[in-house]
């Protein structure tokens, strides 16, 4: 990095001396904005600090601005700009101050950071430049930043150590607080709002160009001013000054541009590191602490564009990349996956949740000819009698009953009225013609393995008990349907007739023929025989408890569950303690042998050997009946194939390595109380459908198709998404924006059937670094991740491994391209600032556990395990489980009176790196399914006794935390809540290590942490530098 | 025994409820399903059908009876006795009364009581077995009188509002053919009167021509 701007390190010597005054003009109004911006929405995109500054300098100096202050920065993202802090010393100089502290959420990070436009927000956008007489409206309008796009762009990246604080991450998160710096950041944009005004126009007008006043207010003309920055960039940036000489000239012909990427198109924004020049030196010279990383969390894109406000919550729907390319090559020159990330039941927050809307007197109002549900993007004509379709643009019929007038804007005049034309997520009831069959009851059915080791592990036990402490939260009462069915070498069904005080148990035991002993009975009504069910549930544990039977019939079992179910479907539910060893269906011992691993061969111990499974998962999934599978085993029980039950029917597999009652009953009860208890949609079918000219053509997730794009799932509920990539049908795309609509037909679990419409836009572009600055990283994460996992049930994982970092390569080597040249980047790795965290999650991908290492590594069955539940991850959850969070706790529980509400505020994520780890201190690690105690080596012992009372000195593997009677104790109990309420969907188990107990810190810990070196895999450092030379290679 | 129930709203045919994994051993019974729904539409445009009914229909019976602007229809094998499936329908037209009486007629989506299937269920299971001690009771019960409740195929019941249409239809195509044929017989009329009397006239006139001209000239 130290090839960076020498420009900088001079910096602080502030070549404007004179500036300093303008500063506390800035620094109050800043603070006054600060706090009407908190309001904002976070999203903003942050404006470059001002590189304007040469024009501002005079009239900032002389102090007219607090009121000024509003002035609407300009966004310009000019990436260049911002950095050069040179030029303005003084302002900077303010800015400075803060630049340390942008790790903390609450701080603006945003040194280099442009002001965050959303800081002006209380500012109208001055139509022309100059601002003064601005009233300070609240916030309201700026809304939208320009087009959604990140104009990120300011080269956050910065790696220059001047600026250690400034990291890039923070700015899509950036509370509106920059304040501050307000003036600073839109300078750079000056040049632009006049300009823009009249070129783009419609997209402006809405947010508000911020310009800033300040430097306004010299109602200079713009245009001058424009080309002074460049020239000033360059002059002392060199390398750095990336885009600014590009920036003043696209400015000023952005009138060319197409509307949508106006303002975007102004100016290219994109982070670069410099990276040592010297490949493969010892040291490479790249400060590892300012690398970009996501200690935010995942940022969901919601600066969407103006425009595209309609569009359903991206909890819902993520795009790849919010810029859908206009042609063929320009898709193919888009290295990275191009589609979409769906979680249709989302959990809306309080408040938020989707409305329900009653059709079925008038009909559903749906297109005639691509049935697409009626939508907040339709247009009405024909003074209200036509509607246009806004998929497949065919004008149909307004039903009588929905007919209404239009009004002069064209806008129906009870449109305030109608959800359904102005949310991009609605649902409505359904009327008869989407039911084959009355809606069904919730049916819960329990495969249960009653074998020796099952007994042993004392998991029927828990699993009994939390049945029983459920029955009372079972969705659906008074319809809710149960029944049981344990096995081992025979499989055991259960009369639960509602006149019965005992449940009678019926024992079959030809395994060839498996047939059902009594019609009815087997399934019964909760509601009615609760004393039975309850009876049952007490009785289990001590039924079997001198059970030493170690078969297991599982395939016979399951074909028997299938055929009590068959009638109705409903939720399987398997508790699976040993490997199946009789009757169809049985498995060998295949993973255990190592020789396998490394050769072609490899795959297959990754795909189901038997092909029952799948035939098994696609009758399941024909008649209704989603499986969950509860695995439990120590030993290896070829999760592969059993899984598979799960991954066809839209379930999911929960794995417990060496379930042990007392370590894990918590755990497991949680995760099946959730399971039973979560809303769940039953006998559901999902479509996506998009505009004309593109298709979806290829699905991922845990799921079976029913046609070539119909998304069968049984059984689905919040914590489930699904991925599906996209292709060009058309050469060359016409429209403007496409669309596209999911819809999920289900039963709720009251009995009605309703479809669950999401509704989102993008627009068409025909410029590849439009699509860059539009990409979600998440969402590519997401859908990366799914194919990696796909592509090890083919190949090797080295093979998957290197095709990830093989995309990346490419995506990065197109981007380069892109701009590399114009501007003279040379041994600079360039990127786009949304994809700054690209890199990092691909490393981590690689890390994961289902493709981390080879045979030793990870065991078989957890690579599994692993990869299946990736596959239903929804993309906030697998970000975590990706880059899951470091934090230090020891500070926090000294800290008297700090309350837990207090600690989140102040949480700060670390960098995933053994140097983030003090051997004093108290760490606490996170992904999502597990909680990591760290105890440093030379922790104050009051801190570990307080904690852990007598157990502080003693092996911490034996040793579980509870809460003792102390303060300190109560706050870590109190915190470890939080964590595990901030995500309810697994039970994060808390594990407890002392550094240096090897080897369990290192396989807790040591190979979690994914920017470190670990047996021969890359650290974050070299695999950037690996990336940068192979993009470079290649260019 | 008792192969399906169903339950719905005699105005719009809207189906309210119907009973849980109906019709497991029946072959067909989608077949059944749609023939029902077609009873229902049909008893939802001719409002005077008699509210107690039974109907055939291959080895199966539908019986229903219409309550309060409900129909409640059950299908049982041939053999079972007319009387008990009545019975059953008229116990579950109390309950359904009972706790559904005030939102029958507001019910706005399909199946919006679909919660009574439970009791379907309980009571299906008591008219199970027409040995039982209470069935037997029941048969042997004098007051609830079956014999005068029509049985008819459900080929006529479908077919009556299939034949009530042809027929309309025709009559309709012959009120408008016939207005057609009434104003070509006049226009063939009038066509007819002109040849019969053009002729003459023209010699008329002709001899009318030569009279004026001689007088003319003469």
């Amino acid at each position: 990095m130290g090839t960076e701007n020498p420009g900088r390190p001079s910096f602080p010597a502030t070549p404007f001396a004179a500036a300093p005054p303008t500063m506390t003009p800035f620094s109050n109004s800043g603070s006054v904005v600060g706090s009407e911006a908190s309001n904002l929405r976070p999203m903003r995109p942050t404006v470059p600090p001002n590189t304007s500054p040469p024009m501002t300098a005079g009239p900032a100096g002389s102090g007219e601005s607090p009121a000024f202050r509003p002035a609407p920065p300009t966004r310009f993202n000019d990436p260049s700009l911002p950095t050069p802090p040179s030029s303005y010393g003084p302002p900077a100089a303010g800015t400075f101050n803060r630049f340390p502290t942008p790790p903390f959420g609450s701080m603006p990070p945003g040194p280099p950071a442009r002001a965050p436009v959303v800081g002006q927000p209380p500012f109208q956008p001055p139509p022309s430049q100059v601002s003064p007489p601005l009233s300070f409206r609240p916030q309201g309008q700026i809304p939208g930043v320009p087009m959604g796009s990140p104009p990120p762009g300011v080269n956050t990246p910065q790696i220059d150590s001047s600026f250690p604080a400034s990291r890039p991450n923070f700015q899509p998160s950036f509370p509106p607080t920059v304040s501050g710096y307000p003036a600073a950041g839109a300078s750079s944009q000056l040049p632009l709002p006049g300009y823009v005004k009249q070129s783009n126009a419609p997209f402006q007008a809405p947010q508000g160009p911020p310009v800033q006043s300040p430097f306004q207010s010299p109602p200079v003309g713009y245009a001058p001013s424009a080309p002074t920055p460049s020239p000033h960039f360059l002059s002392q940036q060199g390398g750095l000054a990336q885009a600014p000489p590009v920036a003043s000239p696209y400015g000023l012909h952005s009138s060319t541009m197409p509307p949508m990427g106006a303002m975007q198109g102004l100016i290219e924004d994109f982070s670069s590191l410099s990276i040592g020049s010297v490949p493969g030196s010892i040291d490479p010279g790249v400060d590892s602490k300012s690398l970009p990383r996501p200690l935010e969390g995942d940022v969901e894109p919601n600066s969407l564009p103006e425009g595209y406000s309609l569009n359903c919550n991206p909890r819902y729907l993520r795009l790849t990349t919010n810029a859908i390319p206009n042609s063929q090559s320009l898709v193919s020159r888009w290295h990275l996956p191009l589609g979409a990330v769906v979680c249709p039941l989302a959990q809306a927050p309080e408040g938020e949740e989707v409305s329900v809307l009653n059709f079925v007197s008038s009909g559903i109002i749906r297109c005639r000819r691509c049935r697409t549900y009626v939508n907040p993007f339709v247009t009405f004509t024909d003074s209200g009698r036509k509607w246009r379709c806004n998929i497949c643009a065919l004008l149909n019929d307004v039903p009588g009953d929905y007919f209404a007038h239009l009004d002069a804007t064209g806008r129906r005049v009870d449109l305030d009225q109608r959800p359904e034309l102005t949310k991009g997520s609605v649902e409505f009831v359904a009327p008869t013609e989407y039911m084959v069959r009355p809606p069904m009851p919730p049916l819960y059915f329990f495969l249960i393995d009653v074998s020796i080791s099952s007994v042993r592990s004392g998991m029927i036990e828990v699993v009994a008990k939390t049945i029983k402490s459920c029955l009372d939260d079972l969705p659906g009462f008074p319809r809710t349907q149960i029944g049981f069915i344990t096995y081992d070498s025979t499989v055991h069904f259960y009369n639960m007739k509602s006149s019965l005080t005992q449940p009678q148990m019926m024992v079959v035991s030809d395994l060839d023929d498996i047939f059902i002993p009594l019609p009815d009975d087997l399934l019964v009504n909760l509601s009615e025989s609760r004393t039975v069910v309850e009876a049952f549930l007490d009785s289990l544990p001590t039924m079997f408890q001198d059970n030493l039977n170690m078969e297991s019939a599982f395939g016979p079992a399951l074909k028997a569950a299938f055929m009590v179910m068959s009638q109705l479907g409903g939720k399987l539910l398997i508790f699976q303690n040993t490997m199946p060893s009789l009757g169809v269906g049985r498995l060998k011992l295949r993973g255990d042998d190592p020789r396998a691993y490394g050769t072609d061969k490899e795959y297959s111990l990754r795909v189901p050997e038997d092909p029952f499974y799948k035939q098994m998962a696609a009758d399941f999934t024909k008649f209704q009946i989603g499986v969950n599978v509860y695995a439990f085993s120590d030993k290896y029980s070829d999760l592969a194939s059993i899984g598979t039950l799960a991954k066809y029917t839209g379930g999911q597999l929960y794995y417990y390595p060496s379930f042990q009652a007392a370590n894990h009953s918590e755990k497991l009860s949680h995760e099946l109380t959730r399971d039973l208890t979560r809303e769940t949609a039953w006998e559901a079918v999902m479509r996506i459908r998009c505009g004309k000219g593109i298709r979806f053509t290829s699905y991922h997730g845990n799921f079976m198709l029913r046609s070539t794009d119909l998304v069968a799932l049984p059984a689905v509920d919040c914590d489930k998404a699904y991925a599906m990539q996209l292709s060009l049908e058309e050469t060359l795309l016409t429209n403007q924006t496409v669309y596209f609509q999911v819809a999920l037909l289900y039963t709720a679990s009251c009995g009605e059937r309703r479809i669950r419409v999401h509704t989102a836009a993008a627009p068409v572009v025909s410029d590849l670094g439009e699509m860059y600055r539009q990409a979600d990283t998440g969402a590519i994460v997401s859908m990366l991740s799914r194919l990696a996992i796909e592509k090890t049930m083919s190949s090797k994982l080295e093979d998957v491994r290197s095709n990830v970092h093989l995309r990346i390569v490419k995506a990065l080597r197109e981007y380069r391209n892109l701009y590399a040249v114009q501007h003279r980047l040379g041994g600079r790795l360039i990127y786009p600032e949304s994809l700054k965290f690209l890199p990092l999650y691909g490393l981590a991908l690689c890390k994961s556990t289902p493709l981390r290492g080879g045979y030793s590594d990870v065991p078989l069955d957890e690579r599994c395990a692993a990869g299946f539940t990736m596959m239903a991850l929804p993309v906030k959850n697998l970000l975590k489980l990706l880059y899951p969070s470091l934090v230090q706790l020891d500070d926090y529980l000294l800290k008297p009176s700090a309350s837990a509400d207090e600690f989140r505020k102040v949480m700060k994520r670390l960098p995933l790196t053994a140097d983030s780890l003090d051997s004093r201190g108290l760490y606490v690690y996170d992904d999502g399914l597990q909680i990591v105690l760290w105890f440093g080596r030379m922790l104050s012992p009051d801190i570990a006794m307080n904690l852990l009372g007598p157990d502080a000195a003693a092996e911490l593997s034996r040793v579980t935390l509870v809460e003792r009677e102390t303060e300190m104790s109560r706050r870590l109990m109190g915190l470890l809540k939080k964590l595990r309420e901030s995500d309810p969907s697994y039970h994060q188990l808390c594990n407890l290590v002392r550094q240096g107990e090897q080897p369990r810190e290192g396989f807790m810990v040591l190979t979690k942490l994914v920017e470190d070196q670990t047996g021969g895999t890359n650290g974050y450092v070299d695999w950037l530098i690996q990336l940068h030379r192979q993009v470079q290679q290649n260019a | 025994m008792v192969k399906l129930t169903m339950i719905a709203r005699v105005t719009d045919g809207l189906p309210l409820a119907e009973g849980l994994d109906d019709g497991r051993e029946v072959k067909d019974v989608e077949l059944y399903k749609q023939q029902v729904k077609a009873l229902f539409k049909n008893l939802a445009n001719r409002p005077n059908e008699p509210s107690r009914m039974s109907v055939e229909t291959g080895p199966y019976v539908f019986h229903y009876i219409i309550e309060g602007r409900v129909c409640y229809l059950t299908m049982c094998d041939r053999a079972y006795p007319k009387k008990l499936a009545f019975q059953y329908l008229e116990d579950l037209k109390n309950e359904f009364e009972r706790v559904n009486g005030p939102q029958i007629e507001t019910a706005a989506r399909p199946y919006a009581f679909i919660k009574f299937d439970t009791f379907i269920q309980r009571t299906k299971k008591l008219y199970q077995d027409t040995h039982t001690q209470r069935n037997i009771a029941k048969l042997n019960d004098e007051l609830y009188e079956v014999h005068q409740i029509m049985t008819r195929n459900v080929q006529e019941v479908l077919g009556v509002g299939e034949k009530l249409d042809q027929v309309s239809e025709m009559s309709s195509r012959l009120t408008s053919e016939s207005r057609i044929y009434a104003d070509k017989a006049r226009d063939l009329n009038r066509q007819a009167l002109i040849r019969k009397w053009a002729p003459v006239a023209i010699v008329f006139g002709v001899v009318f021509l030569l009279f004026w001209v001689k007088t003319k000239i003469w």
